[in-house]
């Protein structure tokens, strides 16, 4: 190796003496299929001398008689092979299955799989695109354990991702995202083809070397680069399909609404259907019921189209490699009627250049512009709530306009409900511009042992938001024209500077990076809003849509400031390090540290370490087990720190208010007594143990991690007397723990014929430990009461348990106490709670734990397999062992004039026929007794899903009248065709657990198209 | 090229270096925006009118679940809003749950308040020390405590034995002892004897600083009120009497527009929450949240108005009580009619008048509701009365916490109960209350009387009725309507559950 050294050592000093003389050929190919492997990069080991396999796997490459090659290729095994004066050299490259040689991004640098202690999974290209989305993170789903993706079906949204569980009362637990170097809370602004590798640091012992920052986890994604001595390429790569809504909820269609409200007995309610009757006329099936029939589900709903369109341009020369690209991306909301998309188009330069032998300077630049319209969200709402028998449209709603749409109240009802005017009169709109620019120079000191990296990142983000509110006549009341807008901007900025330290003694091999980073977040805010808009904004005359000309301002919806999270100017200054040494493969060890320091909290500098260990068994000569190729247990410990918190000034502050005195609007000041205290950034050690394994000739392969995650110093609020106020203080502690396991079998029949089938499990605990001395902690709202018990999940489900409903007043009488019973006017058809204690009533002692929305296990499977030219695969994933809220059933406690949905309609108690499902009578579910929290409205939201089905073909350099034919491969995907689950939902993914007005995740089919030049 | 390297070497690791001493001093910048209280300069005086504003901002600023926790319980209001906050109709028939979130926000909204206050009281006297003029500070001061009067009257009469914060440390409650309801009126009464001689000698509309703020006769009434529960009448007949023989104040000729525009920093109120919409059509709006008390459905006079929740429903023991009186004038202004409730009123009540109509004086016809037979007509506003351009509830309208028609009355109550004053006659005063509706004179009133003019006159205002039941034992009349109240356990609220957490003398208290 030393020598190998010496020689790139050498090469790089004398580039004269590097010239070719010695021509080989070959061919290259798959172990498993036997196959060609087109676009292998050959390379001469220690020059920029290289080429790539063609179609059919073969290669000519002109090097030194005593050079050594090197083949390289995505999703193989390096090999090198000395040339010893050959001339024709075939290389079998093994597949996949030994992905232990690959080399494995995680933070200020690199390390091969194989030599891991820590857990990191990676994705690449080839998986995060088969998931048509805007959304990179989105294609994890079911692809890693221990990743919870939770999807959001609205255009351009980014989904919920939870790392190994939650550790955090505050934000949402997203982990931080690390693009090339800058720190991101998201990547909504990325586009999923610019990501050549997406890697999740599962464990503390991984994520540690980003310190303060990773305490939920880090994400480290690396956009494509071009590669040296490559032939340019120009790949566009585009699909289009459509999204259809699934699993779109039942609701009870006129005839049962009709049943139902006449079995409530409300003769308030039923003259509201006369009066339908009477305004719309007769059913002529039925004329008992009005003769309208409304599926709001159906009139606001349609199919809407996606589509992605990226052009890539890549390659290399000897000492410089680009890669350029820009893609356009659209998806069209499921909402109808009005604006309810998502464009995003992305520009990216990434370049790399050897300026001399000892230096190498790059740059990357990704624009990203987008504009989204977001659909009104209550629209969704509406939906579900407006009774069947009000149509959309009503001609005699002649103060209505300027549309003529049915109002509810004119029938009686309380509300408007028809989900078309949100829809129709307000407009959202959502610029969003990220930038995201790096520059970095690398300087080789002492060969290529001791190298010095500075690399500058900026992070530019400006997200304007802009609210219109049209003026309109509902037929009832007139509503006012308003714009409020609203512009945020944020100015990141990290400087990284390292050396790193490669080198080889024998059998002992050692790197270690030694660094210093500096690191600002700045962030601004404006919202105004103004009131009755001149002239009255249309959708016709955007242009007018401006606060200039607004006629009043609403001055208790202007400001700049939002409490102490954004207006920040926040200061970050780390050293860190990290040492990873490696005995004959056999023997490793992993450690780093780094100290951060920060202006956010009042405890300035914090220190982050980790250690682990791997030993390969398999490598020890005493190991020979048939069967078992490679064998690695390993174990880590780590510290991590979570700072994205809102900060304290922990002192009492002076707070404006305003109010009116005689007409007159006066700002006062109140001083508030209580305080945040938050001395520091969240803290949590996590303990990992690990197993890697490769079986059977690497076809099946074995990775399981087991680890417990404490998080201390938690953010939590802290109840004082009497006051309405919460504080804030560092006391809280959570656990959560799980295993992991990822099982993978790939192998061939025949050349033209491989194929591959895994899986993996997950599974979570999450526990509450401490609260600063409180038993528990409230959450949710309090007629939904969701709470942090010590000893429980992360605000769980909290209320009365059901155990059936009464059938009987007998029943009544020999559940609770008599008093009890009278008092509560308890009547057959009332569910009955169960009396925990045993005291004969049911109060708030009787209260329990209903669910929790973490799920406790995840899993995902895959099958794909490779005829020829033809491709197949599937991944099928599901979440079970958590709750949903049904929150759409609970709204009754508020307003019970409204629809319910079919499965309530036709299984609510009667007296005949009881309830199979434990659902209250039709009356009951009015009555006060049955609208408390309970197990009624807290169901199971367990899922299997069919994730991504994707089926593709390629044209393989075929001459097609004397001209060849791109490389061209035409691929069908049908994106989660389908979700089994019981929830009475349309999506069984709800990521805050309530269900209240979440938009539906629709199936997705495309048709795609990749063309390569 | 070695040593040039080196050199690289060399200066990338200063320049690492340098970047690392030089970007330490980065990490003491202050957090953005906030005030710390340590901070204020207190030589400028001209800022400490500033907390006087933020207290009165405060006493505004009430959510809408504190009023009809503190005023559902008699027998002139029934909750109504059927259907929506069944929590709520279960306090008003004396079944409380002491998980029931609004009487965890009332109490806290009301403490918040005090602790506010105390703070302000606080940093007004920093603003004293540091030269600010006395007599300004201590008249301030002296505000704030009949802002702190008036609310621990309201929380002593719902939980009757409460915590008295003495400084703004929310926490210095954590081993503070409950004084007991008739402790904290005496605390209420002692508060004010402190800050009436520091209050100007104007009715609270003559105030030009602050129009409609407190005033010494605002003080003398919260003491009045506080005593009244002490059954000191002679300290009631007292304080009442100082506010009438002051002559500052009369009765709005007009009952139903007391409660409209022309209540607004009327010439009978001694303490009101203001609000205003500022004059404009749309844009800034300090206002209540009137929707509480709106239609769900009604034909504005004036189309396009926005209606509201349903609640808040004089009870059909009012109406009858009033017609059994003979009474129009406060009937109109206090209960607007829907025509399922006149239905179910001339069903009820053979005798009604036909002059009952779902017709406001201002021409906004209500109509039928699910939730509610009647509506609350001292917290209607006419929609001819919205500024033009407005369309929400209320918008604009003030809401009144202590009149002079109650000084009147409790003065009476005083008399009749023993105590002497020279100031007026307990006949005067009610008479005075009576001729403004065209009542005909009483003479040698009775309690009986005098109660039951301050039902007539304040029905669906404050909870004073019930008050004035349980003060006078006279509780039989809250077993209404399918309700029945026990004296034993009934007056009081339980303790919100979420404090007992807190608080274990609270949780000892209850037991």
């Amino acid at each position: 190796m030393r020598n190998l050294f010496t020689c790139f050592f050498l090469l790089c000093m004398l580039p004269a003496f590097a010239e070719a003389q010695h021509r080989v050929s070959g061919r290259v190919t798959d172990a498993l299929t036997a196959g060609g492997i087109p676009g292998v990069t050959v390379m001469v080991k220690g020059a920029v001398t290289a080429t790539q396999t063609n179609a059919t796997g073969n290669y000519t490459i002109d090097a030194n008689a005593a050079d050594t090659l090197v083949f390289r290729s995505l999703g193989y095994a390096m090999q090198e092979v000395p040339i010893a004066n050959q001339t024709s050299i075939d290389v079998v490259l093994e597949g996949e299955g030994t992905e232990l040689e690959e080399v494995v991004v995680i933070g200020y640098g690199t390390q091969r799989q194989r030599d891991l202690t820590t857990a990191v999974a990676t994705i690449r290209a080839d998986d995060i695109a088969k998931t048509p989305n805007a959304q990179a993170m989105q294609s994890l789903q079911g692809r890693v354990a221990g990743v919870q993706i939770v999807s959001n079906g609205a255009p351009g949204a980014s989904p919920t991702v939870r790392l190994r569980g939650i550790g955090s009362f505050e934000g949402n637990s997203a982990p931080l995202y690390v693009v090339d170097g800058m720190f991101f809370d998201n990547i909504d602004f990325l586009n999923p083809n610019d990501i050549a590798t997406i890697s999740v640091l599962k464990d503390a012992s991984a994520s540690a070397i980003y310190g303060v920052r990773a305490g939920n986890g880090v994400v480290l994604i690396e956009t494509k680069s071009g590669a040296y001595n490559k032939p340019g390429e120009i790949v566009y790569d585009a699909y289009y399909g459509i999204q259809n809504p699934q699993n779109v909820l039942k609701m009870a269609n006129t005839q049962q609404f009709v049943r139902y409200i006449n079995a409530t007995g409300s003769q308030a309610d039923i003259s509201l259907i006369a009066n339908a009757m009477q305004r719309y006329g007769r059913s002529r099936l039925d004329p008992n019921l009005p003769n309208v029939n409304t599926d709001w589900y159906n009139e606001i709903m349609t199919p809407a189209p996606i589509q992605n369109h990226n052009l890539s341009f890549s390659g290399g020369g000897e000492s410089t490699r680009y890669s350029i690209g820009a893609s356009y991306f659209n998806q069209e909301g499921l909402l109808d009627l009005q604006r309810n998309d998502y464009r995003r188009l992305n520009f990216r330069v990434k370049v790399d250049s050897k300026v001399k032998d000892w230096l190498n300077v790059g740059g990357n630049f990704n624009v990203s512009t987008a504009r989204q319209y977001n659909g009104e969200n209550t629209a969704w709402f509406r939906a579900y709530f407006s009774v069947p028998i009000l149509p959309v449209y009503d001609e005699d709603n002649t103060d209505a306009s300027p549309v003529k749409y049915a109002n509810a109240q004119k029938l009686g009802y309380r509300g408007v409900q028809n989900p078309f005017f949100p829809l129709e009169y307000i407009d959202n709109r959502n610029h969003v511009a990220k930038l995201a620019g790096n520059f970095h120079a690398e300087v080789a000191l002492w060969e290529q042992k001791l190298k010095f990296r500075t690399q500058y990142n900026y992070g530019l983000s400006f997200v304007n938001t802009r609210r219109v509110d049209f003026e309109y006549h509902d037929g009832v009341t007139q509503h006012q024209s308003a714009i409020r807008r609203q512009n945020t901007s944020d100015y990141d900025q990290v400087w990284d500077n390292f050396v790193t330290y490669d080198d080889d003694f024998g059998k002992h091999n050692l790197n270690v990076v030694l660094g210093q980073s500096y690191r600002s977040e700045y962030s601004e805010l404006l919202f105004a809003r103004g009131t009755a808009i001149s002239p009255a904004p249309s959708r016709a005359a955007e242009q007018y849509w401006y606060l200039t000309n607004a006629t009043d301002f609403d001055l208790n919806n202007i400001g700049d400031a939002d409490g102490g999270t954004l207006n920040a100017n926040l200061q970050f200054l780390s050293f860190f390090g990290r040492a990873a040494y490696n005995y004959d493969d056999r023997y490793l060890l992993y450690t780093t540290f780094r100290r951060d320091g920060n202006n956010k909290f009042q405890k300035t500098w914090g220190n982050f370490a980790t250690v682990g260990a791997g030993w390969v068994l398999s490598q020890e000569e005493f190991f020979d087990v048939p069967g078992i190729d490679f064998l690695k247990f390993r174990a880590s410990w780590g510290q991590l720190g979570n700072d994205a918190i809102s900060p304290s000034v922990g002192l009492p502050t002076l707070q404006e208010n305003n109010g009116a005195i005689d007409g007159t609007r006066v700002i006062g000041r109140r001083l508030n007594p209580t305080f945040d205290l938050i001395t520091q950034w969240e803290t949590t050690v996590e303990k990992n143990f690990g197993v890697d394994a490769q079986f059977l000739n690497s076809r099946l392969s074995l990775e399981a991690d087991y680890f417990i995650r404490d998080t201390r110093n938690l953010a939590v609020t802290i109840v004082p007397p009497v006051f309405a106020s919460a504080e804030r203080r560092s006391v809280g502690e959570i656990r959560n723990q799980g295993l992991e396991l990822n099982l993978n079998w790939r192998d061939h029949l025949s050349e033209d014929f491989s194929y591959n089938i895994g899986g993996n499990i997950a599974t979570l605990k999450n526990k509450v430990l401490g609260l600063g001395g409180a038993d528990g902690l409230n959450a949710g709202s309090a007629e939904f009461r969701q709470r942090s018990i010590i000893g429980q999940p992360y605000q769980a489900f909290y209320g009365y348990e059901v155990t059936g409903v009464f059938d009987t007043d007998q029943q009544i009488q020999s559940t609770y106490n008599a008093d009890f019973a009278a008092e509560k006017s308890l009547v057959p058809g009332d569910l009955i709670f169960k009396d925990q204690n045993g005291d004969g009533l049911i109060d708030d002692q009787d209260r329990v734990i209903l669910g929790s929305y973490l799920p406790d296990f995840t899993w995902g499977a895959n099958l794909g397999f490779r005829y020829k030219k033809l491709e197949f695969a599937a991944l099928l994933q599901g979440q079970t062992g958590y709750h949903i809220l049904n929150r759409k059933r609970g709204e009754m406690i508020f307003t019970n004039d409204t629809n319910i949905d079919a499965d309530l309609a036709t299984n609510f108690w009667t007296e005949e026929g009881g309830s199979p499902k434990n659902y209250p009578s039709a009356s009951g579910l009015r009555r006060s007794w049955n609208q408390v929290m309970s197990s009624y409205f807290v169901e199971p939201g367990s899922y299997f899903r069919l994730q991504n089905v994707r089926l593709s073909y390629s044209f393989l350099g075929r001459e097609i009248n004397g001209v060849t034919w791109p490389e061209t491969r035409v691929t069908l995907t049908a994106d989660r065709p389908l979700t089994v689950f019981k929830y009475n939902g349309f999506n069984p993914e709800v990521a805050s657990g309530v269900d209240r007005e979440v938009y539906p995740i629709p199936a997705i089919y495309t048709l795609g198209v990749t063309i390569k030049l | 090229m070695k040593a040039i390297r080196n050199i690289q070497f060399v200066a990338m690791v200063s320049i690492g270096l340098l970047l690392g001493t030089s970007c330490s001093g980065l990490l003491d910048e202050p957090l953005e925006n906030q005030q710390i209280a340590e901070g204020t300069d207190y030589t400028q005086t001209q800022n400490m009118v500033l907390m006087l504003y933020g207290a009165y901002n405060q006493l505004y600023d009430m959510g809408w679940e504190v009023y009809p926790t503190i005023s559902v319980r008699g027998d002139d209001i029934d909750i109504g809003g059927r259907g929506d906050q069944p929590l709520f109709a279960e306090a008003d028939s004396f079944r409380y749950d002491r998980n029931f979130w609004a009487l965890n926000n009332a109490w806290t909204s009301l403490y918040s308040d005090l602790i506010y206050w105390q703070g302000a009281i606080e940093e007004i006297q920093k603003y004293q020390e540091a030269g600010a003029n006395q007599g300004t500070a201590q008249q301030y001061i002296a505000e704030i405590k009949v802002m702190q009067g008036f609310e621990f009257l309201q929380l002593a009469r719902m939980w009757g034995s409460i915590l008295i914060p003495t400084t703004s440390q929310p926490s210095q409650l954590f081993n503070a002892e409950l004084s007991s309801f008739e402790q904290v009126m005496q605390h209420v009464s002692a508060l004010m004897d402190e800050a009436i001689p520091l209050l100007p000698t104007v009715r609270p509309n003559q105030r030009t600083d602050i129009p409609g703020g407190i005033t010494r006769y605002t003080a003398y009434a919260v003491k009045a009120l506080a005593n009244l529960e002490l059954k000191n009448y002679p300290a009631v007949a007292e304080a009442t009497g100082q506010i009438i023989s002051s002559g500052l104040f009369s009765l709005e000729p007009d009952f139903y527009h007391l409660f409209k525009l022309q209540g607004k920093l009327n010439n009978e109120n001694l303490l009101e929450l203001q609000y205003s919409d500022y004059g404009t059509p749309t844009g800034t709006s300090n206002k209540y949240l009137w929707d509480f008390f709106g239609p769900t459905s009604w034909t504005p006079a004036r189309s396009g108005s926005s209606g509201g929740w349903g609640f808040w429903e004089p009870s059909m023991k009012y109406i009858q009580f009033m017609l059994d009186r003979g009474e129009r004038e406060r009937l109109e202004a206090t209960v607007i009619f829907t025509p399922d409730g006149i239905t179910e009123l001339r069903n009820a009540y053979p005798g009604a008048p036909s002059w009952i109509s779902n017709v406001t004086a201002d021409g906004d016809q209500f109509n039928n509701s699910v939730r509610t037979k009647f509506y609350s007509g001292k917290h209607y506003w006419p929609s001819t009365m919205l500024t033009q351009g407005r369309t929400a509830y209320g918008e604009n309208k003030n809401f009144t916490c202590i009149r002079y028609a109650e000084v009147l009355l409790i003065h009476a109550e005083a008399l009749v109960n023993g105590a002497t004053s020279s100031a007026m006659t307990a006949d005067a005063a009610v008479n005075e209350v009576r001729g403004r509706v065209g009542l005909g004179p009483l003479s040698s009133v009775t309690l009986d009387q005098v109660l039951d003019e301050k039902l007539a006159e304040f029905a669906g205002e404050w909870g004073i009725r019930f008050y004035d039941l349980v003060r006078n034992g006279r509780t039989a009349e809250l077993s209404y309507g399918g309700r029945t109240y026990d004296a034993a356990t009934d007056r009081f609220y339980p303790y919100p559950l979420q404090q007992q957490d807190i608080l274990p003398q609270l949780r000892d208290q209850n037991q």
